[in-house]
């Protein structure tokens, strides 16, 4: 194993693959699910009613409507702007409030005031919008409630907002992508094109190939990984243990594509293998999606191993004693493919040559 | 045109298709897939707030209440009530003291107890507790001297809306025509790589039948997939010439977008980064079907809009050629369009 030749195999697997779809693929994915699943989680899937208002005046009502977490409100410059966004459904209801408004509420004066409703908004959500707005409303008005209200919880368990549990979903993805496929991908290309007889006839070894076109994957995977982590707030209390869980795991991922590339000979069989072994490498996001499936049926899957001490890291605080089992067999499982790699690739030089 | 040429091309196409392995198995199975999926998706929509109450009696307001979406379930115990929320029978519920009425009429602060679940998220609570206090000021007739003048804005679906998985249906007939439009971009791509498409121009065939052969096995495929899952989801039960000329329509258009594909593309790794990109841009529009209110007036200039819209409005609004007429004439000008560009670059690139 010559360093200096790796190190150039490596430097052009940079050059050369960042330039290639998957590359991109695998940087642009991930962050693009995270923007997708910031915005519809934020308002879309937050199952939250959602309040336009037109505020001719200037009245406290939306500024009120802003402080209760349980809606979405929206302010709009116009009755059109308004009554346009209630007819595409941005909004559930929109309320145009006249000039004067509040004065006239508190002087207990008539006053009236447009609403529109999306005609596919849910009844609930009416029923909630329509009790809100009231309360709002008594609240300018300055009139106090006759009850006090005590909430009670019932039961015991975790309570995961679904950003929570999407969240394991979109590690796994960053560092499958940028870690399995593109060194996958780019072996199997090499040996489409006849590339990798080539390299080899030359002093470089396959071994040498191998290592340079993981250690790029890991690169991408970890630089990815990482950065996803950062953008979602997810850094945790030990950010030196996370790093380095993040380069195991993309160790792993980058050795399952190397295993993957070697027992394929064409780009449309990996892909057929990757979609046949989707299921089992994202089982145990899968299994985090839903807290009604206990935790050992996601403790079966390898790639459990990877995705649990980066979740209990970055989310829960764990500290290396906490996470020390899972890495073990992290390592132990890395250390196994590479014993296969060895052995496949060994073959795979003599073919070659 | 000879058509026994074009016969010959597309039954070529069709073996070569189901050779690739790749794009043979993930159509097989997508369209089970997609059907599977659709069978497990909600066919209802809960709209109703399920309450539970520990009273000894419906107060009178709430008994007028149930009309409009509160659904009320009048429990025994505390027991009960937490079993209940547990179970995901109701949603909330609240303790009503003994006394609540007489207690509100002499004006001393009563003290009501909201129970949630712990999965109950936590940012939705506000909107449960200030419903209470809202229901407490309707029982004790302090109204607020405002006059609301509703419109309603569309369709009023309350009591009758769209179930997801009838939403999720034009987002599937736009996902099975596109991944065949990968497929044919490849076929095309094959050809190209392995020098087969010079042989073709090299034969009597004249680029004229080569173009309609490839347009016909690929929009075939695509429709006759999404012709399928319209109709294992029951689809077709309305206006059934009507969805399928939108569909046939639509195959036309992902044919002539999978024509510029393959002009655009080297190799198997280029259709695959170039449909997935044109898949996701065709797609868009569905989004807008499945989040009513996600996207402004821009969407109209994604050509796939006019497919989505028509499949949405025909299967669950009821519509009919008149509603949907402008769509289909929009599509059938965009599908020209594309495959006249499709087969213009195509034809250029390769000749």
């Amino acid at each position: 194993m010559n360093p200096r030749r790796v190190g150039a195999l490596f430097w052009k697997e940079l050059a050369h693959g960042s330039k290639t779809f998957m590359f991109i693929f695998a940087v642009l994915v991930p962050l693009v699910v995270t923007l997708v699943v910031r915005l519809l989680l934020g308002t879309i899937f937050s199952g939250k009613p959602r309040l336009g208002i037109t505020d001719l005046g200037e009245s406290q009502v939306p500024a009120l409507a802003r402080e209760i977490d349980s809606l979405v409100t929206r302010q709009f410059a116009s009755d059109s702007e308004l009554r346009l966004a209630v007819e595409r459904g941005a909004v559930d209801m929109g309320l145009v409030l006249p000039a004067g408004f509040d004065q006239q509420l508190r002087d207990n004066e008539q006053v009236e005031v447009n609403a529109y409703l999306w005609g596919e908004s849910l009844l609930k959500n009416r029923i909630i919008l329509g009790s809100t707005i009231v309360f709002l409303l008594r609240e300018v008005s300055g009139i106090e409630a006759p009850v006090e209200v005590v909430p009670i919880t019932v039961g015991e368990g975790l309570s995961l907002s679904w950003e929570e549990r999407l969240f394991p979903l979109l590690v796994m993805l960053t560092i499958v992508i940028g870690g399995t496929m593109v060194p996958a991908t780019s072996l199997v290309e090499e040996k489409q094109k006849r590339t990798l007889r080539a390299l080899v006839t030359t002093p470089a070894t396959v071994g040498e190939v191998y290592l340079a076109k993981g250690l790029a994957g890991i690169l991408l995977s970890t630089f990815v990984g990482v950065f996803v982590l950062l953008i979602n707030q997810a850094f945790g209390a030990q950010p030196g243990l996370l790093i380095l869980t993040v380069i195991l795991a993309a160790a792993f991922a980058a050795t399952l594509g190397l295993l993957l590339g070697t027992f394929t000979s064409d780009i449309n069989s990996l892909f057929t293998i990757i979609k046949g072994l989707g299921l089992l490498i994202y089982a145990p996001a899968i299994v985090y999606m839903f807290p009604q499936i206990p935790e050992w049926v996601g403790k079966i899957f390898p790639t459990y191993y990877l995705l649990a001490p980066i979740i209990k890291i970055s989310q829960g605080s764990a500290s290396f004693s906490e996470v020390g089992v899972e890495l073990a067999i992290l390592v132990a499982l890395i250390v196994l493919m590479v014993i296969v790699l060895g052995w496949l690739g060994g073959r795979q030089a003599q073919t070659a040559e | 045109m000879n058509w026994r040429i074009v016969w010959t091309l597309v039954r070529k196409d069709l073996k070569l298709f189901f050779r690739n392995r790749f794009f043979a198995f993930v159509s097989v199975l997508g369209l089970f897939a997609y059907i599977g999926i659709y069978y497990l998706l909600p066919g209802s929509v809960e709209e109703a707030i399920k309450i539970g109450l520990i009273a000894d009696e419906l107060p009178p307001i709430f008994d007028e209440l149930q009309e409009e979406g509160l659904d009320l379930v009048l429990l025994d115990s505390e027991a009960e009530l937490e079993q209940r929320l547990l179970d995901g029978d109701i949603t909330v519920g609240y303790g009503l003291p003994d006394d609540l009425m007489a207690g509100l009429l002499s004006g001393s602060k009563q003290q009501i107890k909201v129970y949630f679940s712990y999965d109950f998220p936590e940012e939705l609570k506000d909107a449960y507790i200030i419903l209470f206090r809202e229901l407490v000021f309707m029982m004790t007739g302090q109204e607020l001297n405002v006059q609301a003048e509703e419109v309603v804005l569309g369709q009023d679906m309350a009591g009758a809306q769209i179930p997801p998985r009838r939403r999720m249906l034009p987002l599937m007939a736009v996902f099975v025509l596109m991944i065949e439009t990968m497929g044919l971009s490849s076929l095309i791509s094959a050809e190209v790589e392995e020098g087969t498409l010079t042989a073709l121009f090299t034969t009597p065939m004249g680029a004229r039948e080569l173009f309609v052969g490839k347009g016909a096995a690929g929009a075939g495929m695509a429709f006759v997939q999404a012709a399928l899952l319209i109709v294992a989801t029951g689809g077709l039960r309305r206006e059934p010439v009507l969805i399928l000329a939108a569909l046939l329509l639509g195959a036309l258009l992902v044919t002539g977008v999978g024509f510029l594909m393959a002009s655009g593309s080297r190799d198997l790794m280029s259709v695959m980064g170039w449909g997935i990109l044109a898949v996701v841009v065709l797609a868009l529009p569905s989004f807008s079907v499945l989040f009513p209110g996600l996207f402004t007036g821009w969407i109209k200039a994604i050509p796939s809009y006019y497919l989505v819209d028509t499949v949405h409005k025909v299967i669950n609004f009821g519509a009919g050629w008149r509603e949907v007429g402008a769509n289909l004439l929009a599509l059938l000008g965009l599908s020209l369009a594309f495959l006249g560009l499709g087969v213009a670059t195509l034809q250029r690139r390769y000749r």
